[in-house]
């Protein structure tokens, strides 16, 4: 009596078969239970291997030491990562706000396109190690430095991705805006803007977890604070459990902020057809 | 407005240069559209149909020769939102319902008619075409046919009082073709726009139309003008009728010239 809709092979089936089968599609479609066990996997086979293998303390620690670090010192860690959270995501946000700006310009512009994309190409190439410590120099230990190669890092990716979708309309559409007249505004508010947000969304899901990098690179090239400087300070002193609770840190704020991402991207492009399937 | 939904073409001619080659796509086209007659532009690929449509709606501009939508030029009347345009394929926002699609026509070039959308009107309309049900749904919810069914019904209800479509029917299969040209039939019966309506095929052309302009290519020119003189309102039974028959073959024969076989 589990299901009156079942086809004839299902209802062959004994009432055990069928009941993994639910459970697994039920386990397939989670988005919870599947990721928790592959945590609760890495977990046991590192706290086995750190027993068997004897190894020390200092070079790789109990998966349950690092735990219970993280959770005596919370408030340490919640502060730090604080820091780096809001680096991060302002450097984001700032990354994102001029790329758009310089998308518009870019997709109405061929001039400008050919002139500043150089500029913006030479930006992405130069590896953003190299110049974090410029910016220490030039504005200081403080946030700034630490925003602005977040924001570096976030720009070149929104960029492209904002001029593709600014000018990846559809010739049909972009006709019909034509035929009644629609001025330049019109056609960007209605029609340019809303096809670019795909390509924005998806640009924004990989650059969110690149800004904490960014965040990252920037406190390890000179800072007090975060969770940048936490790992820095850590690997001075051989503290590898405080380095391993850090950057599980990381992690997580990484997955946090990649979600909320995709959470609003759901929310927004429910029209697509990526969404949904 | 009554003189402004008049359109005349006079010795309108347009060349495309591609790589120093002159492609003439149209040669010295005359023809004149009276207010609310449905008038079919048929012809093989390659005759210049799609163009002419496009410079009446003033998206291209002719070479030479004279374009007139009633006294004005057709960007000028572009410029009034005169013209509904139905393109080949329906061409919904996929971000906008469909209402919201209808809604469009409204919303740009608010210059032209401070006219707001009715919400009542567009509502019967899409009932006319039977997507009542699906006033708040989004493009990719519908069939390729249902969303030309909003193509077109949001034209009629625009305030253009020139619709100009383009193949509308092409992309979709053959049996939903039928269903819909039905549809768009009865709409116009009940709003009497003027139609110049692109296709290439001929049942389509003769259930539709007053009168079905036959064109061949290189150059587009226009070969032949044929007058249907069928009654209205037009019925799936005069379909079978010998008077529809002879229209069609009528317009088969002349297509036909052009072979050189």
């Amino acid at each position: 009596m589990v299901n009156k809709v079942g086809n004839q092979t299902e209802r062959l089936q004994p009432a055990k078969a069928r009941f993994s089968k639910r459970l697994k599609r039920f386990y397939v479609k989670s988005a919870f239970w599947p990721p928790l066990a592959a945590f609760a996997g890495l977990f046991i086979v590192w706290e086995l291997a750190t027993i068997i293998f004897q190894i020390n303390p200092i070079t790789l620690p109990p998966a349950s030491a690092i735990t219970l670090e993280f959770f005596q010192s919370f408030s340490f860690y919640i502060s730090h990562a604080w820091v780096t959270f809001y680096e991060a995501v302002l450097g984001f946000m700032l990354g994102l706000s001029v790329a758009f700006i310089m998308g518009i310009m870019m997709a109405h512009s061929t001039v400008l396109e050919r002139t500043f994309l150089p500029l913006a190409v030479l930006a992405n190439v130069t590896p953003i190690m190299a110049v974090a410590p410029l910016f220490i120099l030039w504005f200081g230990f403080g946030t700034l430095p630490k925003v602005l190669v977040a924001a570096i890092i976030t720009f070149f990716p929104m960029l492209i991705n904002s001029i593709m979708g600014f000018r990846s309309i559809d010739d049909n559409h972009y006709e019909y805006m034509r035929s009644l007249h629609a001025s330049k505004a019109e056609i960007f508010l209605k029609l340019r803007l809303p096809n670019s947000l795909p390509y924005l969304f998806s640009a924004a899901k990989t650059c969110v977890s690149l800004s904490v990098m960014g965040a990252v690179v920037g406190e390890w090239s000179g800072s007090s604070r975060g969770l940048g400087n936490v790992i820095m300070m850590s690997s001075n002193y051989s503290q590898t459990t405080r380095m391993f609770a850090a950057i599980f840190m990381l992690a997580i704020m990484g997955i946090g902020l990649t979600n909320l991402i995709r959470y609003i991207e759901r929310k927004v492009l429910h029209w697509h057809m990526s969404v949904n399937n | 407005m009554e003189s402004l939904s008049y359109i005349e073409l006079k010795q309108v001619s347009k060349q495309y240069r591609r790589r120093g080659q002159v492609t003439e796509a149209l040669h010295e086209i005359d023809l004149s559209i009276e207010k609310g007659k449905f008038v079919s532009l048929i012809g093989p690929s390659g005759c210049g149909k799609s163009t002419l449509l496009r410079i009446i709606g003033g998206l291209v501009e002719q070479n030479c020769g004279e374009v007139l939508i009633g006294r004005s030029s057709p960007q000028e009347a572009q410029k009034q939102k005169q013209f509904g345009f139905v393109p080949q394929s329906p061409a919904l926002f996929p971000w906008r319902t469909v209402l919201q699609n209808m809604q469009l026509p409204f919303e740009v070039n608010r210059k032209a008619t401070k006219q707001q959308a009715d919400r009542e009107e567009l509502i019967k309309l899409l009932e006319m075409v039977g997507l009542g049900g699906f006033i708040d749904s989004y493009a990719k919810e519908l069939s390729g046919g249902m969303q030309q069914r909003v193509g077109i019904a949001r034209a009629f209800g625009s305030s253009a009082p020139i619709l100009l479509m383009d193949e509308p029917f092409s992309a979709l299969d053959e049996i939903t073709r039928e269903k819909i040209s039905y549809l768009l039939l009865n709409i116009w019966e009940e709003y009497q726009k003027t139609v110049v309506f692109v296709t290439h095929n001929i049942r389509e052309a003769v259930l539709l139309s007053d009168e079905v302009i036959i064109m061949s290519p290189r150059p587009g020119r226009i070969q032949a003008k044929i007058t249907i003189d069928l009654p209205r309102p037009r019925t799936a039974e005069l379909e079978e009728s010998e008077q529809f028959q002879h229209y069609m073959s009528d317009i088969r024969y002349h297509l036909r010239k052009e072979w050189q076989i």
